[in-house]
């Protein structure tokens, strides 16, 4: 028999080469060659991206990436995403809204050192719309782009287009160095190949340049020594790394491993300690519900009466209390921030919402509520919201059954417009305003109610107005009336504009959030 | 004559050689019928992919949405699908991931290596606990080693695997900090040119000793997580085993001619007891590959657990098919092995 003294060596020899393991490495975080010390940024956030080629681009991580590696003809400030200014060109629009022309500013120049053109721009962009498949394709539908000369381009419209130049600060529309991408497969007419060569290198203008991308775990950026902008990035290296985790970004703040952690929910960026600098603002997202208005699908419910009653029987403060940090009430379909939005939100009036109730032909059904279950948005779980949603319209008297699914299955419901009774969240696609007219009946969330042109023909014409407007005063005007007239007659009821938190330790600063492309990367700068 | 020289040829081949035919034969019968319930069972799934893959803005585009469709050749009928498919798996393509937007073989040929790096860690580090442990425990039946062998296999057993994990990069990086933080490399460091794809022999292989101790200190907390779990079930399988063993005669003979401790132990016990264990270490090795998503979340471990999450919740049928058809190969290839060191280790069983 073997004896226990024999056995203890081996067992201490396990467990010391155990612990020599966990222990060789140390905290790299605390060497001397650590991130924080050697002009490098660390940014941990969860993935959303799928290519650095801003034609493909469409997620907010890639948005991020490609503001860094590319230029657009326009831009915006910090997180003010409600005035457009020139960014590698100024611009001017004739009265009807339907030609703007954009001059390009001297002496900018690609990373290669070469000029930046009128040439250029028209590649960028036509070859966007050539790619049919490509996701921002739509941004430029109907659109008509020319070279005037070397160093202007005209973009015209058949119909009024003021939000274009909110439109072209999207990074997805990026200029791109012509010679070099068509070099390597850039065509504008629909047989690009030009993204896999775009994945390796950048060809922009950026401050940054693209080093590695490794989609599953970090995409590393360099500084472009060629950059003429007036933005002065203070890294040589930017490392953005995939952390899916909220607890693992937080951890990873705290431990000094990264500087900026982009997706800690309310809950976390409270519970910081001093030593961290939080920016919380009213993300542009809506989580709304949605009352279908068709009687295939609604039944005798069918009526905006019963979305009046919802919309007054709920506590908007007990609702807004799961959102945490940064979030607010919706005060309407618009968000505020945006054009048109409406200055406060709907009160709680049980006797509004009882009387609506009775006016809808609510005679005890039971509504289901469909939600996607798995897809938190600006840290808003939606199973918690919808019991709550539940429990307070209980008191009104109206029955409501949750019916919770994963996102990507669910999202076949919304989209085809089969939710009686439906949890959702809208963000825009460019910052402005236009972005929620689709909420109106016969557009395409309108329709996803049930709610076609002909259910409200003034509403329908005031979105038409406030889309086809030449001038900005009339437009901001037709905006508020049509989120008015939402807020009155409609079958949504706006609930929580979600929070977005951007953490960083106090050794950096200028990380703030915008709602097209997250952060500007160039802004965030070592502190003090 | 000519018709029996077939058959005269077949007899000539060896057992081994007739024996891994037979086995590849049925690897392949059941690599297809993986293939069938995997691509039935992504297909059967309710929602939208293109909806999912495309996005709000751009599925709303008729003309996006039909050539994307075309791309992916959702319009075809489903056994037409089936037979495309399965050409071009023959070809070694698994199709393009609706998430990466790259071919799936290319995703997989990352995420692969990175798990089977920290599931092979964790088995080498659990197999040699759980062997002392076991043994131990065995060997001191009812006695107070016994107890806590007990006790903490039944801790290693019972606690959620996410939940150790968090607690433990919270204990050993950020309060002890002997940890480095999450990732399989300090953001300050380059990955190793690749070869195996497992980054601590790459570094090696490249004589990179910097890198080498940087990747394995970030493998050390996830394989030690992995390992607790893993250590609980093999301990308790290896008691079991060795107690019957003990019971044996040819070890009561062993130990009546007077043969060391370690010696019965090693020559006798474990050897007697190498084939039960073979087999837990077996299934225990393909569920620490095919189940450390959680593990691989907390530490953001980009192995094929993370792709398995994101395929599944995109609805990225290519990808989730891509990591169903892995796993069938890695238990397939496992239990291939395992087979053929169970003739290596009793001669009784060989080829039988």
């Amino acid at each position: 028999m073997i004896a226990p003294r024999r056995l203890a060596p081996i067992a201490l020899g396990t467990a010391a080469l155990f612990a020599l393991a966990g222990c060789s490495g140390g905290n790299s975080a605390n060497t001397d060659d650590g991130p924080s010390s050697g002009g490098s940024l660390v940014i941990d956030t969860a993935f959303s991206i799928e290519t650095t080629d801003p034609g493909h681009t469409y997620d907010p991580t890639g948005n991020m990436v490609a503001k860094a590696l590319y230029e657009t003809l326009v831009d915006f400030e910090g997180s003010d995403v409600t005035t457009p200014v020139p960014g590698l060109a100024s611009w001017e629009q004739n009265d009807d809204a339907t030609e703007f022309t954009f001059t390009l500013e001297d002496g900018r120049t690609f990373s290669d050192g070469s000029e930046i053109t009128a040439d250029d721009v028209v590649f960028s962009l036509q070859r966007i719309q050539g790619m049919v498949d490509a996701k921002p394709n739509f941004l430029l539908a109907g659109l008509t782009i020319e070279k005037t000369d070397d160093s202007t381009v005209t973009i015209t419209s058949e119909t009024p287009i003021l939000q274009l130049p909110a439109i072209l600060a999207n990074p997805a529309l990026g200029i791109v160095n012509a010679d070099v991408v068509e070099e390597n497969g850039g065509t504008t007419d629909g047989s690009d190949s030009a993204q896999s060569f775009l994945d390796g290198e950048s060809a922009g203008s950026g401050p940054f340049v693209l080093d590695t991308l490794d989609l599953t775990s970090q995409v590393v950026l360099t500084k472009n020594p060629e950059y003429t902008g007036d933005e002065e990035p203070a890294y040589d290296r930017v490392v953005i790394r995939n952390v899916t985790e909220s607890a693992t970004q937080l951890i990873n703040l705290q431990g000094g491993d990264t500087m900026v952690a982009m997706d800690l929910n309310g809950d976390q960026v409270e519970g910081l300690d001093d030593g961290f600098t939080v920016d919380s603002v009213p993300s542009g997202q809506t989580i709304f519900l949605l009352l279908n208005q068709s009687a295939d699908v609604a039944g005798d419910l069918a009526n905006v009466d019963i979305a009046e009653a919802v919309r007054y029987g709920l506590d908007y403060d007990a609702l807004l209390e799961l959102a945490g940090a940064g979030a607010t009430q919706a005060t309407g379909v618009i968000p505020t921030g945006f054009e048109g939005a409406l200055g406060e939100g709907v009160t709680q009036d049980l006797d509004r919402a009882k009387a609506a109730l009775e006016a809808s032909g609510y005679d005890g059904q039971t509504l289901r509520l469909q939600f996607p279950n798995d897809y938190p948005v600006g840290g808003v779980e939606f199973t918690p919201l919808a019991e709550r949603i539940q429990s307070q319209l209980a008191e009104i008297g109206l029955n409501v059954e949750l019916a919770p699914a994963p996102f990507a299955t669910e999202l076949d419901a919304y989209v085809n417009g089969t939710e009686g009774f439906g949890l959702w969240f809208w963000g825009p696609d460019y910052a402005d305003s236009a972005n929620f007219l689709p909420f109106a009946p016969g557009l395409k969330v309108g329709l996803r109610a049930g709610w076609d042109a002909a259910a409200n023909p003034e509403i329908a014409d005031l979105a038409a107005s406030a889309a086809s407007a030449t001038d900005v005063d009339e437009r901001t005007a037709d905006f508020t009336a049509f989120a008015e007239a939402m807020q009155e007659e409609g079958p949504f009821v706006p609930l929580i504009v979600p929070g977005r938190n951007i953490a960083t330790a106090d050794s950096v600063t200028g990380a703030v959030y915008n709602s097209v492309w997250d952060v500007d990367i160039a802004e965030i700068t070592p502190a003090g | 004559m000519t018709t029996t020289t077939p058959r005269l040829r077949a007899r000539a081949r060896s057992p081994l050689a007739r024996y891994l035919l037979r086995r590849a034969g049925t690897s392949v019968l059941l690599l297809i019928g993986v293939t069938i319930v995997t691509f039935t069972l992504t297909n059967l799934v309710p929602g939208d992919p293109v909806s999912a893959a495309l996005g709000e803005g751009a599925a709303q585009n008729p003309e996006t949405r039909e050539a994307f469709i075309k791309a992916q050749g959702l319009d075809q009928p489903f056994f037409v699908q089936y037979v495309v498919y399965m050409g071009n798996l023959l070809r070694g393509d698994l199709g393009t991931s609706l998430v990466t937007g790259r071919a799936v073989t290319a995703d997989l040929s990352s995420a692969v290596p990175a798990t089977v790096e920290i599931a092979l860690a964790a088995i080498i580090v659990s197999l040699a606990v759980s062997i002392v442990l076991g043994t131990l425990a065995a060997y001191r039946r009812g006695l107070v080693a016994d107890q806590v062998v007990r006790v903490v296999t039944l801790v290693g057993l019972s606690v959620p695997t996410f939940w150790l994990a968090l607690v433990s990069f919270y204990l050993f990086f950020l309060q002890l900090r002997i940890a480095p933080g999450s990732g399989r490399i300090s953001a300050s460091i380059t990955p190793p040119p690749p070869v195996t794809g497992m980054y601590t022999i790459d570094y090696l292989l490249n004589g990179d000793g910097v890198g080498f101790v940087d990747a394995a200190a970030h493998l050390a907390l996830p394989v030690m997580v992995l390992s607790l779990v893993t250590i609980g079930l093999l301990t308790r399988f290896i008691r079991t085993s060795v107690l019957e063993v003990l019971a044996s005669d040819y070890v009561r003979a062993a130990r009546a001619k007077g043969l060391s401790g370690l010696r019965v132990v090693l020559d006798y016990v474990l050897r007697g007891a190498s084939l039960p264990i073979l087999t837990i270490v077996g299934v225990a090795f393909g569920a620490l590959l095919s189940g450390t998503v959680l593990v691989e979340s907390v530490f953001s471990w980009p192995g094929l657990g993370t792709y398995a999450y994101n395929s599944a919740r995109n609805l990225d049928l290519p990808g989730i098919m891509g990591v169903g058809l892995v796993v069938g190969v890695i238990y397939l290839v496992i239990n291939f092995v395992v087979d053929l060191l169970y003739g290596v280790l009793d001669p009784r069983v060989r080829l039988a």
